[in-house]
């Protein structure tokens, strides 16, 4: 692996692991208590539920047929919770790739080596990509574990097709954070701008069933790609990952382009 | 080795540097002077490509220093070296020398052991002094053709200072060619064959120090065995403010002291003190002058 890779993801080491034992204590604790809603069916209902407000009901993803596995699984971990921890993460990364080494002014030293500045913006993408795959990995390896011991019965296939989804959706934040940071240079811009563009995506999102304009919104939203191919019932949508990717391609290309022609520490 | 014509760097609207036009020649050790704010650490970080010029044209070591080959082949001590984390300096040391292509082995142990530098500490837990000495050692390890130094000797106690200067010489003995910013001349005098001076962004005055030093004035004072005639030291060229009491003689030479002494040999000279010429003096009254010109043709 590149040496710039390999050193900046020791500089993640610590933030990857506190995250990745939050996303994993949170996602294991949740997906062990299905056991218990499966056995109180009646109470846990559609038709239980249906007394919280609407509004709630449509930010928390509908709560429909929490009582079957997979209907549990999207709306207890992959509606809500895991993308929002995990975003968290990655837009943390990401902010740490250029912004905050540049704040900080420890990135002048780097960028006067012989490295090539396109090249430095990439190796540091990659350390983030590698970074969260391995919060992804792991974080997959315990849903599917615990899920296993309770019977949740859903394939490790559906799981993962999931899963996949959410590295790609955080991917995306990630990468955004990365981009605002490299073209700016500060900090509270990478954070400002993932985080903005993270909530406001996922309001919209939320919103679009019921209200007009969020409809045709909702095409700007990460969260509608990553939630309407349904992948834990129908599998790995790929068109929606493609569109993901490649959303991701084109701040990577903004990242490198305007990292490459501007002034560090300023 | 370094070529600069017109270079000109604007933060928005703040002058950086203006017209900056110098040249630094292959095996030369360059000390670059000015006070606070007068656009040193501006004229490195452009020679680094960190930041761009906002007009001018600058050649490092016959190439744009966007090139990152160029970049290879210098070593660089930033003004505002920052070292943080978790990592051992040694780590941080072993990491930067990778992406450079590697360091003669031992090299970095031998400097650190010349510096006092100590690399099994967490690089956040250094003082200010010790970050230094690894911002030093960074920039040597790899013995690099160009050293590009801002303020090297911040924050070192004299005895490393002393230790820094003389792996300059070295360098410089070793054909490498050294750019180094103080705010004052008496810290590079002695390892520096030129010296430039920028004050508020411009260039404004660049000397030789062997030939300042020559233009030196300084005090001397001869003690003899025996009372001398005032006759003998009068009139010598470049000998001034003379005053003879006895078997003592006082004055103050203006550049080369060879009239003096051939004059004082002729009697028994028991006792010579020659006073280190206040080059920072000179220096300043000359580039006050020099600046007063610019701007009144400015
Ligand atoms: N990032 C910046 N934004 C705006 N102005 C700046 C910036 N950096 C430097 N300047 C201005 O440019 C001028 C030159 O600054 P520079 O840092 O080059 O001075 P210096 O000679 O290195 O000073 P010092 O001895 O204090 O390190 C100063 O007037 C400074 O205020
Ligand atoms: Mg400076």
């Amino acid at each position: 692996m590149p040496t710039l890779v390999l050193k900046t993801l020791r500089e993640y080491r610590r933030s990857l692991i506190g995250w990745t034992v939050g996303i994993c204590a949170f996602a294991g604790m949740y997906t062990s208590f299905f056991p218990q809603i499966r056995a109180n069916a009646d109470l846990y209902s559609q038709a239980a539920l249906s007394k919280y407000p609407d509004s709630v009901r449509t930010l928390l993803g509908g709560l429909e047929n929490i009582t079957s596995g997979a209907g549990f699984m999207q709306s207890i971990i992959y509606q809500l919770f895991v993308p929002l921890l995990f975003t968290m993460c990655a837009v943390a990364l990401g902010a740490k790739a250029i912004a905050e080494p540049e704040e900080s002014k420890t990135l002048e030293l780097t960028l006067t080596l012989p490295l090539d500045r396109k090249r430095l913006v990439l190796e540091r993408f990659a350390a983030l990509v590698v970074g969260l795959l391995g919060v992804a990995v792991v974080s997959l390896l315990v849903v599917a574990l615990v899920g296993a011991s309770v019977d949740i019965g859903v394939p490790f296939g559906r799981i993962l097709a999931a899963h996949s989804m959410v590295f790609l959706l955080v991917l995306f934040f990630g990468t955004l954070s990365l981009t605002a940071g490299a073209a700016t240079g500060r900090k509270a811009a990478a954070l400002g701008v993932a985080g903005v563009y993270a909530v406001a995506g996922y309001v919209v999102n939320a919103l679009a069933p019921n209200v007009e304009v969020m409809s045709w919104l909702n095409r700007l939203s990460p969260f509608y790609y990553y939630s309407e191919g349904r992948p834990l019932i129908t599998g790995f949508p790929i068109g929606d990952a493609l569109v993901l990717l490649a959303a991701t391609a084109v701040l990577v290309m903004t990242a490198v382009l305007s990292f490459d022609r501007r002034d560090v520490g300023v | 080795m370094v070529e600069t014509e017109g270079l000109t760097k604007f933060y928005g609207k703040r002058r950086g540097l203006e017209d900056l036009s110098l040249e630094i020649r292959a095996g030369e050790v360059f000390g670059y002077l000015g006070p606070n704010g007068a656009g040193k650490t501006t004229t490195i970080r452009l020679l680094l490509d960190v930041i761009r010029p906002t007009r001018g044209r600058l050649r490092v070591l016959g190439a744009d220093p966007r090139d990152p080959g160029v970049r290879g082949r210098i070593g660089y001590l930033p003004g505002e070296l920052a070292l943080e984390g978790r990592d051992k300096a040694g780590d941080y040391l072993r990491f930067l020398a990778g992406v450079r292509g590697g360091v003669a082995k031992g090299r970095v142990e031998q400097l650190a052991e010349r510096l006092e530098a100590d690399l099994s500490v967490r690089m956040g837990k250094l003082s200010k002094g010790n970050k230094q000495k690894v911002g030093l050692i960074q920039a040597f390890m790899h013995e690099p053709e160009l050293l590009i130094l801002d303020e090297p000797t911040s924050g070192l106690d004299p005895l490393v200072q002393q230790e820094f200067l003389s792996m300059v010489r070295e360098a410089r003995t070793a054909g490498r060619t050294v750019l180094m910013s103080s705010h004052v001349l008496a810290e590079v005098e002695h390892v520096s064959d030129r010296v430039g001076i920028v004050r508020s962004g411009r260039l404004v005055a660049v000397e030789n120090v062997a030939a300042l030093r020559e233009k030196a004035v300084r005090l001397v004072e001869l003690h003899f065995d025996a009372p001398v005639p005032e006759d003998a030291f009068r009139d010598l060229p470049g000998v001034r403010d003379l005053k003879v009491e006895g078997a003592n003689v006082r004055c103050t030479i203006d550049g080369r002291p060879d009239a003096l002494i051939k004059a004082a040999a002729r009697f028994t000279v028991v006792h010579m003190v020659s006073a280190e010429p206040d080059l920072e003096e000179i220096f300043l009254t000359y580039y006050s002058e020099e600046g007063r010109h610019a701007h009144a043709g400015a």
